[in-house]
């Protein structure tokens, strides 16, 4: 009923008889073949296809996440400077306003300073013309005063002074040889500087 | 009603693996159960156990075809 | 339930039905010649012509899709690329790790489209036989995953000899050694590429044989004189649609256990780790 001889050996009742788990030598042989063939056609046309499609995607997936990710950070980047700068940029503001202010008011302090002495120094020189020029006035006054009192005293001395007519005429006439500048002041007795 | 012991043997000795793989497979689906993201890593694990103990079986298979009839 | 209240049915049927004779299947029904291959003696099988279309089929949709790959992928070249990358990271990467899983993609690949296809051959209607239920396939891809993780574990360790020392798990009391280490060499050369190949071959076949059952029997009851047992092959015949799903389930399970426990074999290979 069963054998384990080679089954190629026996013939086709005998194959049909055959324990089903000894292979048919033909059937093995074929099957190698057939595999083999197969095997070949996968491994040069067809492996290296889908290999190459498959490190093709993977290259695009990874380069697609990489430069989205790079644009990412660029993208944070970006934000961050422009965050800093306008951080920066405010600070800065705040700053110059600062010492804008306090420029400004430094500058109102000087000027009002400046102004002030500037005041001070104007009623000053003022004071100090009025001053000088009332001492010339007083020196000149004092000169002329001497001056004229002894020229009338002269005058005075010089003509009859008993008739009140004369006396005014006297006077007046002194007072318009003064006015018109005829009579030159003289020097009679003391200085007129150590009257004064 | 004539037939063969061999079968009779061989139904005898599939009872082995049949609880086997049972077990494989009871045990896979409780792990899956209770951590379901462990599933792919235990699937191939399952399976590799459902073939030794299968294989068990398979020489049940032959030596019901080699012993004489 | 349906099968509970089918046995009863099944066990009062004569066990060779007075059709054709094709109740209930055996492993003989697998065998299907369709001529003789002139001056060898061999034949030519259905399994055969089936494993050429699939392969006929899967070179032609793959070149056609990945002939002119885009970054933005057509139609053809998503689905493809969705199997593409279910194999290279969730199965190649995620076992053998990241360094050098890449050599491994295109074989764990073209085991995965080759045997997901031709499993699910076995529903797919003009052929309606998965060419792994004949054994010879399910060995053939073994024996190149075999060569494959052995030959690239001797180079890893440089020379069989340290090969076989790394199989050895270190610091073991001298006692145990006569024990362990048969059943290491055991299961580096014998278990691995036996229940790697049978499994797929098991399953394969067990659930063909299944799908059988129930569309065979289906119609042996049908065709039967009693008018009861004519409608019993009604809730038969649904049965047969829900194994044909289920069975969908496991052509696609089995053809990525088998690649899960391949690329699990080429990571203890090339990871020098026990």
């Amino acid at each position: 009923m069963y054998h384990f001889t080679v089954a190629s050996s026996v013939p086709m009742a005998g194959e049909a008889d055959q324990v089903p788990i000894l292979p048919y030598l033909p059937e093995l042989i074929f099957g190698l073949i057939v595999f083999g063939l197969f095997f070949w056609v996968v491994k040069t046309k067809v492996v290296p296809n889908l290999e190459a499609a498959y490190q093709a995607r993977a290259e695009a997936i990874e380069g697609g996440i990489a430069k989205a990710e790079e644009a990412q950070a660029q993208a944070q980047a970006a934000l961050e400077n422009y965050n800093a700068q306008l951080a920066e940029a405010r600070s800065e503001a705040n700053k110059i306003r600062e010492e804008a202010r306090s420029e400004g008011a430094q500058i109102v302090a000087d000027l009002r300073s400046q102004a002030q002495a500037e005041a001070s120094r104007i009623t000053e020189s003022a004071k100090r013309q009025i001053e000088a020029e009332r001492q010339q006035a007083v020196v000149q006054l004092r000169q002329e005063v001497g001056t004229l009192s002894t020229t009338l005293a002269s005058k005075i001395v010089g003509e009859s002074l008993d008739s009140d007519v004369r006396q005014s005429g006297i006077v007046d006439r002194f007072l318009a040889e003064l006015e018109a500048g005829n009579v030159r002041p003289e020097k009679v007795g003391a200085e007129p500087g150590q009257d004064a | 009603m004539s037939g063969n012991l061999n079968l009779v043997g061989y139904g005898l000795a599939a009872i082995g693996p049949a609880i086997a793989v049972g077990l494989i497979f009871a045990a896979y689906i409780n792990g899956v159960a209770r951590q379901p993201e462990a599933g792919s890593l235990l699937r191939p694990i399952a399976i590799l156990g459902f073939a030794l103990a299968e294989a068990l079986a398979i020489f049940g298979l032959v030596l019901f075809f080699i012993s004489p009839r | 339930m349906v099968l509970a209240a089918l046995s009863p049915v099944l066990s009062a049927l004569p066990m060779s039905g007075e059709g054709d004779g094709h109740f209930p299947p055996e492993p003989q029904d697998f065998w299907q010649p369709l001529f003789a291959i002139p001056g060898t003696g061999f034949y030519f099988t259905r399994s055969m012509a089936a494993i050429a279309i699939s392969a006929i089929l899967l070179s032609w949709w793959l070149v056609r899709t990945t002939r002119n790959v885009s970054v933005v992928p057509s139609r053809g070249q998503h689905y493809t690329e969705l199997v593409y990358n279910f194999i290279r990271n969730d199965i190649a990467k995620d076992s053998i790790g990241a360094k050098d899983f890449l050599r491994f993609v295109p074989l764990l690949f073209a085991l995965f489209v080759f045997i997901l296809l031709n499993n699910l051959f076995g529903i797919i209607p003009p052929i309606q036989m998965p060419t792994m239920s004949r054994v010879a396939y399910p060995i053939a891809l073994t024996a190149i995953v075999y060569v494959v993780y052995h030959w690239v574990g001797i180079k890893k360790h440089h020379g069989i000899v340290n090969y076989i020392k790394w199989m050895i798990p270190p610091g073991l009391p001298a006692w145990l050694l006569p024990l362990v280490v048969p059943l290491e060499l055991m299961t580096f050369f014998i278990n691995r590429p036996l229940t790697l190949a049978l499994r797929l071959f098991g399953n394969m076949f067990a659930g063909h044989m299944l799908l059988v059952v129930f569309i065979v029997g289906g119609w042996e009851l049908f065709t039967s004189d009693s008018i009861g047992l004519k409608f019993v092959a009604l809730p038969a015949w649904l049965m047969a649609v829900v194994m044909t799903l289920f069975e969908a389930l496991i052509q696609f399970l089995q053809a990525y256990v088998f690649v899960l426990l391949a690329a699990s074999y080429f990571s203890d290979a090339v990871s020098g780790e026990h």
